[in-house]
């Protein structure tokens, strides 16, 4: 008989989401194999565990399982020789109760040698268990041990708990002449030899004779791979649109979720009256795609097709009558879309403008009527700011205050109260089809984006004005009346409004001044509301945000660190950018590691010392009498510190990290040859502001140069 | 197959699966799950099992009947089972089937929808049951009602009649389902439909409705204060909680309409809808409490 045997564990369930089934699958391969692995149960290098999954059930397959744990020799540790023996070596009762606790006689134990000393051990032979006594251990443990996303409770709360309920349990090993049952119980379910087919074949149970489930099952109606229902789903697809030269419009997330809520995936293609083409795509695809989970159908040149595709969960429709029934419940929703699309144009968000007045923006922050006076000052601030660089015309300023005027609008309309998601969206297809300018409709159209970290921003300088006016009046309201996040709760979702705020400003509109922005959003609090540390808060908040965003594009973690604090020239999030991507190309060389240690140990100096405190008001290092090391550095430092100041204001970051990494010799031979205190006080007084000068108007100019990792640990930690 | 047909069919289906056939309750409800029937019996550990009809009002679904989809009182087929059979999958599909639908020629599914009702303080967690991309069925393994954990969980299986009906009957338009063999939807209800939207819409009285609100709220809230003080089990036993709870439905319907009406906004939803609640966990805490005593005493 072989070493090794396969085993096979069914979980079947009511139907699980979708959009939890990926992860579950997951979660039971992993924990099995890290069981399997831990009970000694896995040949080395074998491909331990394969899962697969569909609504109605959780597989894994293990095709190379021990027969029996090894047997091995544990080695259980007893008392130190020292108390184990008297003078006469005889032995002690500590070294007599540890043998016949252990079944032995001491003159069983052997001496081994440990860190500790010598000790007493018995060495005892464990016979390994067979794979099923061990199976029937730990399954429960296993499946008790997975976490989904959210779970429910189906017979008390007392019982069982799962992401939903399980209804049969197949766990089987392979004994040769058939396979044998892996007896257990979890959540009120015995384990047993049966498996179960679609749906449609009702509730027959199916014998399992050959533990790969995969072929069994497909005659029943189930395709346990996701993968290839994938396959099938995309074969199918193309076949259907093939013939006449339409594609599916592509869509990965909802071919995932129709992977995810089918056990034998067969697409579908069902039509519309054409006049619903009339509709705004956007409209179209929102209810095909997210509520009735359609693909839509385009030509070559994108435009939507009175066409649909729909993925059954059945073989086929011998009657037709499932693809009339997808058509009908289609054409009742777009009758609504149809009907609201006509009557919210016979307002238009103009004429809209006042009924802000009575939408509640938030209970302690009055309406959106309220909300749009406060972006106006904020746009107004920008436009202003952006027209003096030259970024925006006049024109585009008018474009802008008109878009935030009536960029919330359409929170009146029906279509946003039925479809949410489309608000900003409608906004702007209302505003164009209103005769509303481009740039504004546009504006409108894009003014949510970017909704996240990986989304884009708007189209135009003009939409990111009102998207940025919108999101950072979001972000100092929310904190005004004590709706800043905390921990996992973010009731406001101030942190998405906070990483929009800062991806606009680097990738839209370079060159802002966040702070001053801020102070403009601020003016328009009443003293009471803003509270004292308001604005301190909200900034440390963005600068958070900002090394969130510095992270989310791969940045290394010190390098975020050391740009993030320094920030006395103004808190501009494109130049905090450029910053960190200059000292990111200089951080690893030599030179410059070596300057990030002397910055580090010009820190400790400075904090050891007494005098630190006053440093500050001391006025500038004295120049040395004498040529040396000394003044060698004084003269760099000047240098230096003119160099900067120079590259700063061209915003040549690289140029100035490179000039910064040429002061190493002259700091290096500093630290060597000088003695920092020196027991004159004047001459330590002396160095002590050199440095102190030198860690300011350099080491921390550009960036905190000794928050920089040694180049060991900084390799490390971008692996 | 015509609208009442169906109903019979379903009661006896149901019926033949031992449960109880309750009348619809004779007040507004916004869902059959805030029918004594459901709410009360869901709390506590006796077994149950019911099925009634109840119409069911929504006023923010209100369309004056112009909307073939749409309607402000839609009818439910509600079923409990406590606890849940380990085949009540099969049953509710069995169901169908005692309807005339051959599920051989359809696509049935169950796609995750989890239930709250949050003026009731009662959710679950299960699905919407599409046939054929139609909505037709909330099932929802109740986790709680009346903010309390319940035990054991009972299954609640909401049919939404109408919709049903009209895929049955094979019609775009509710109003032209047939009712019987000789009566439409349409002749019974379509003068409801209009007359109760004009009311929602534009004729309900805000001010009239806050006040009635409070003053149910206020009684609700008197009957329920009564009970705490209770020492004799006599006492305790004839206590009007059902009454209270009633009271408190006025309260849900009230608002109902008020946000229909419009004359509610984001936040004072949230308010209302926790007056609403707070009256509604505190009969359900009663309820519970009187029923541990009595069995403790039984």
């Amino acid at each position: 008989m072989s070493e090794t045997t396969a085993f096979v564990l069914e979980i079947g369930c009511e139907e699980i989401p979708a959009r939890f089934l990926e992860g579950a699958e997951h979660d039971l391969g992993e924990r099995l194999g890290s069981a399997l692995r831990e009970a000694r149960l896995l040949v080395q290098d074998a491909s331990a565990v394969k899962t697969a999954s569909t609504p109605r059930r959780l597989l894994a397959y293990v095709p190379a399982l021990l027969r029996a744990q090894p047997d091995r020799i544990e080695q259980l540790t007893g008392p130190p020789v020292k108390a184990a023996f008297d003078k006469e070596g005889k032995p002690t009762r500590a070294a007599e109760s540890f043998a016949a606790k252990n079944k032995a006689h001491v003159s069983d134990l052997k001496r081994v040698t440990t860190p500790k000393g010598e000790y007493l051990a018995l060495e005892v032979a464990e016979v390994g268990k067979p794979a099923v006594e061990v199976l029937v251990e730990i399954l429960p443990l296993v499946l008790g041990g997975m976490t989904f996303p959210k779970n429910m409770y189906w017979t008390a709360k007392a019982g069982p708990l799962f992401v939903r309920p399980i209804r049969w349990i197949l766990a089987l090993l392979d004994e040769g002449r058939g396979p044998m049952v892996v007896p257990f119980e979890f959540a009120e379910v015995k384990s047993g030899k049966f498996t179960y087919g679609h749906r449609l074949q009702g509730s027959q149970p199916v014998a399992v004779a050959d533990l790969n489930l995969d072929f069994l099952l497909e005659k029943h109606l189930v395709v346990v791979h996701a993968q290839k229902r994938r396959e099938r789903v995309r074969q199918v697809i193309k076949a259907l649109v093939e013939e006449s030269g339409f594609k599916a419009a592509a869509d990965e997330w909802l071919e995932t979720w129709v992977v995810n809520s089918t056990e034998w995936p067969v697409p579908l293609m069902g039509g519309f009256d054409p006049r619903y083409l009339a509709l705004p795509r956007e409209v179209l695809v929102t209810v095909m795609r997210d509520h009735q989970k359609y693909f839509a159908v385009e030509d070559e040149a994108g435009n939507l097709q009175p066409q649909f595709i729909t993925v059954l969960n059945v073989p086929g429709d011998p009657k037709g009558l499932i693809r009339q029934g997808h058509e009908r419940v289609l054409a009742a929703r777009f009758a609504d879309a149809e009907f609201f699309w006509n009557a919210d144009q016979k307002i238009t968000l103009a004429k809209r403008i006042p009924m802000l007045s009575h939408v509640t923006y938030q209970a302690k922050l009055g309406t959106y009527a309220d909300k749009i006076q406060r972006m106006k000052v904020l746009a107004e601030k920008n436009c202003g700011e952006l027209e003096r660089s030259g970024s925006m015309n006049a024109a585009e300023r008018g474009h802008a205050l008109r878009a935030v005027e009536l960029c919330k609008c359409d929170l009146t309309t029906q279509m946003v109260q039925e479809f949410t998601e489309l608000q900003g969206v409608m906004g702007g297809l209302y505003a164009k089809s209103q005769g509303e300018p481009a740039e504004v409709s546009e504006a409108i159209y894009d003014h949510y984006k970017p909704v996240g970290i990986e989304d884009s921003c708007s189209r135009s300088v003009v939409g990111a004005v009102v998207s940025l006016a919108d999101k950072l009046d979001s972000v100092v309201a929310g904190f005004s009346v004590g709706l800043e996040p905390t921990g996992s709760s973010d009731p406001f979702g101030l942190r998405r409004a906070g990483n929009g705020v800062i991806k606009l400003l680097v990738e839209s509109l370079p060159g802002l001044n966040l702070e001053r922005l801020a102070q403009t959003a601020f003016a328009r609090w009443e003293a009471g509301l803003s509270g004292g540390d308001l604005e301190a808060r909200v900034l440390a908040f963005l600068r958070e945000r900002m090394g969130y965003y510095l992270e989310s594009t791969g940045m290394r973690y010190d390098i975020v660190r050391a740009v993030l604090r320094t920030l006395q020239a103004g808190f501009v999030p494109s130049w905090t950018v450029e910053r960190a991507r200059a000292l990111e190309k200089v951080v690893d060389t030599d030179d410059f590691a070596a300057l990030s240690a002397a910055a580090k140990r010009t820190r400790n100096i400075l904090h050891k010392s007494a005098e630190l405190s006053d440093f500050g008001e001391m006025g500038e290092p004295k120049k040395p009498a004498k040529p040396g090391e000394e003044l060698d550095l004084y003269e760099a430092y000047f240098e230096m510190k003119e160099q900067l100041a120079r590259y700063e204001s061209e915003c040549d970051y690289t140029a100035a990290f490179r000039a910064l990494a040429t002061l190493r010799p002259t700091v290096d031979a500093f630290f060597d040859r000088v003695l920092v205190m020196d027991p004159d006080e004047q001459i330590r007084s002396n160095r002590l502001r050199l440095l102190s000068h030198l860690n300011v108007q350099v080491f921390l100019r550009l960036a905190d140069l000794a928050e920089i990792a040694p180049a060991t640990a900084a390799s490390t930690g971008r692996g | 197959m015509n609208f009442q047909e169906m109903m019979i069919r379903l009661s006896q289906y149901w019926a033949s699966r031992d449960c109880v056939l309750a009348l619809p309750y004779d007040m507004e409800v916004g869902a059959g799950t805030m029918c004594p029937e459901t709410f009360f019996r869901v709390l506590g550990r006796k077994d149950w099992r019911v099925a009634y009809v109840q119409p069911s009002r929504r006023p923010a679904d209100g369309r004056y009947g112009e909307n073939p989809n749409r309607l402000i009182k839609h009818t439910q087929m509600q079923v409990i089972l406590k606890p849940p059979p380990v085949d009540i999958q099969e049953l509710y599909l069995e169901s169908l089937t005692s309807l005339g639908i051959e599920l051989r020629d359809h696509d049935v599914r169950f796609e995750e929808d989890n239930w709250e009702s949050p003026t009731l303080g009662a959710w679950g967690v299960g699905w919407q049951v599409l046939l054929d991309g139609l909505e037709i069925t909330q099932f929802t393994y109740f986790q709680q009602c009346g903010g309390i954990d319940l035990e054991p969980i009972s299954v609640e299986i909401t049919y939404g009649l109408e919709r049903i009906a009209a895929f049955l009957q094979n019609v775009n338009n509710v109003y032209d389902m047939m009712w019987n063999n000789k009566q439409k939807y349409g002749a019974l209800r379509l003068q409801e439909e209009l007359e109760l939207s004009v009311y929602d819409f534009e004729t309900a009285d805000a001010e009239a409705c806050r006040q009635m609100f409070d003053l149910n709220e206020r009684e609700s809230a008197r009957v329920l204060a009564g009970y705490d003080g209770i020492e004799s089990d006599a006492v305790r036993h004839r206590f009007p909680l059902q009454k209270a709870f009633e009271l408190c439905l006025k309260c849900s319907h009230l608002f109902n309409i008020l946000d229909a009406r419009g004359a509610v906004s984001v936040t004072e939803r949230v308010a209302l809808i926790g007056r609403v609640r707070k009256l509604a966990c505190r009969v359900a805490a009663i309820d519970v409490d009187r029923k541990t005593r009595e069995a403790v005493s039984a």
